[in-house]
């Protein structure tokens, strides 16, 4: 019978987490196209919000708050105002059925009653629109497991690869315009070798992508280079 | 054989855990564990899977809208499924979903044409509005609610399609509108679990109708020129309405006559 204890428990737990931290392998591309110059001043803030999934969009909602969450954060973090807050407060414009599509959509929309003052109370300079989701795009391997009165195991090999595309556009709601679009194009392939204990090579495709199109977002927001 | 290694200070936190779990396991009574483990995992497995998911919303609320209110006077009558609302959904081979929307209906339109309309109130079911001295008359029903699980989809989302039906009537009783509307709304699991994701996709579908009504309703419907036409029947001497025009006021709910 096999010798089990708790430090060889804790032994293949670590070599689980050192495979999953080291083996897997990403590859990320961000570009951006800038239509005009932006820059932020104190006071002013952004709010992230999902195109409409009227429109077939499927932006993931942890994303959206990663993202949120990933510009906030830091020494060089922006202020972000809750997507919900922005949402309700200027209820049902925002909707995803009423949201404008476009940006020749916001002058009509700026004169409703209590819009641009709504906006203008709230700090909210630029709305950035996400667009785009992951998917699994391919996978293949086989794995088997079994367990008995003796113990268990797996043996084989499994692999699958993520594909995290996402666009950012951004609308200066100062000058009603679109500043530019910043893109997230990630693709990531994880793999899961077992030998009796299955050891995950893990990918984080999603994850890295929230982090280069925020600190993209960011350099994009503030940076005051004309186009 | 016992199972268990040599105790250290290291491993002092891990040491009541560890204890309880692995004790001194005797392959007998090892074999014994692993089979009432599996036969319990089996059991709740079969018994989660006959069971269902009862969803209650009771208490939803949309945003103060920003938009102009409509100057006329106006009630609303509800029907009797707005007090208590239940849809039950079973998806073959699984589980049943239940949604409980309560008097979610009734909350929802009354803070809506609440803030849609400059007088606006809910009468009875029994009450005559003809004798009211109102503009229109609004009757909200609904014609169908649906809603689809992740199994059902193979996505990890939960969505609530809710068509309702609205009847606005004048001050004389005449149907001037029959409007259906088609409601959506979705959720993702991951973020709410599922019962909350189907409880938000619910909430969702019903601000969907909402910011709907509140967009194309006057254009749907002429509900504002309601206001005007009375004016205009105050100002004008009392005459006994011909029956011809009774009849063509209503025309619009039946078919074409192409006899003539």
């Amino acid at each position: 019978m096999i010798p089990f204890n708790l430090r060889r428990l804790g032994q293949l737990a670590g070599i689980a987490l050192l495979g999953s931290t080291l083996g897997a392998c990403v590859t990320s591309r961000m570009e951006n196209v800038r239509q005009e110059a932006t820059g932020i001043a104190e006071g002013e803030g952004v709010v992230i919000m999902a195109k409409s999934y009227h429109l077939g969009n499927e932006t993931e909602a942890n994303f959206i708050s990663c993202i949120g969450d990933s510009i906030g954060r830091g020494s060089t973090g922006l202020r972000v105002i809750p997507n919900r807050e922005f949402v309700d407060a200027l209820f049902p414009w925002f909707e995803p059925r009423t949201a404008p599509a476009e940006t020749k959509g916001l002058p009509a929309l700026m004169a409703r009653p209590g819009v641009a003052e709504t906006i203008r109370e709230k700090g909210v300079r630029y709305i950035i629109w996400l667009d785009g989701d992951t998917d699994k795009v391919a996978g293949g391997g086989s794995m088997s497991c079994a367990a008995g009165p003796g113990g268990g195991g797996c043996f084989g090999f499994a692999w699958w690869q993520k594909d995290a595309n996402y666009d950012a556009t951004v609308w200066d709601l100062t000058g009603l315009e679109d500043a530019g679009t910043v893109s997230a194009d990630v693709s990531g392939t994880s793999f899961l070798p077992a030998i009796v204990i299955p050891i995950p090579l893990i990918a984080r495709t999603q994850a890295k992508a929230c982090k280069g199109l925020a600190d993209q977002l960011k350099l994009f927001i503030v940076s005051d280079e004309s186009v | 054989m016992v199972f268990g290694g040599t105790k250290t200070p290291a491993m002092a936190l891990t040491n009541g855990l560890a204890n309880a779990s692995i004790p001194t396991w005797e392959p007998g009574n090892l074999m014994s564990r692993w089979l009432k483990t599996i036969f319990v995992t089996i059991l709740f497995a079969t018994l989660s899977g006959c069971g269902g998911s009862k969803v209650m919303l009771h208490d939803p609320t949309i945003p103060e809208p920003l938009i102009d209110q409509m100057p006329i006077t106006v009630v609303a009558r509800f029907p009797e499924e707005f007090d208590n609302f239940v849809h039950e959904e079973q998806v073959i081979g699984k589980e049943k979903w239940t949604i409980d929307l309560g008097q979610a209906n009734k909350l929802l339109f009354t803070q809506l044409f609440g803030s849609m309309f400059s007088d606006f109130s809910v009468i009875a079911s029994d009450v005559d509005a003809r004798s009211l001295p109102i503009d229109a008359l609004i009757e909200p029903s609904i014609d169908a609610f649906e809603f689809s699980v992740p199994n059902q989809s193979q996505t990890d989302e939960f969505a609530v399609w809710i068509r309702y039906r609205i009847k606005i009537f004048d001050n004389e009783g005449v149907q001037i509108a029959n409007w259906p509307i088609a409601a959506y709304g979705k959720s993702q699991t991951t973020t709410f679990g599922g019962d909350n994701a189907l409880r938000q996709a619910a909430v969702l579908a019903m601000r969907d109708a909402a910011a709907l009504i509140i967009m194309q309703m006057d254009k749907e419907t002429g509900i504002s020129e309601l206001s005007a036409a009375r004016a205009r029947q105050e100002e004008a001497p009392p005459t006994n309405l011909p029956a011809e025009e009774n009849l063509q006021s209503t025309a619009a709910e039946e078919p074409p006559d192409d006899s003539l």
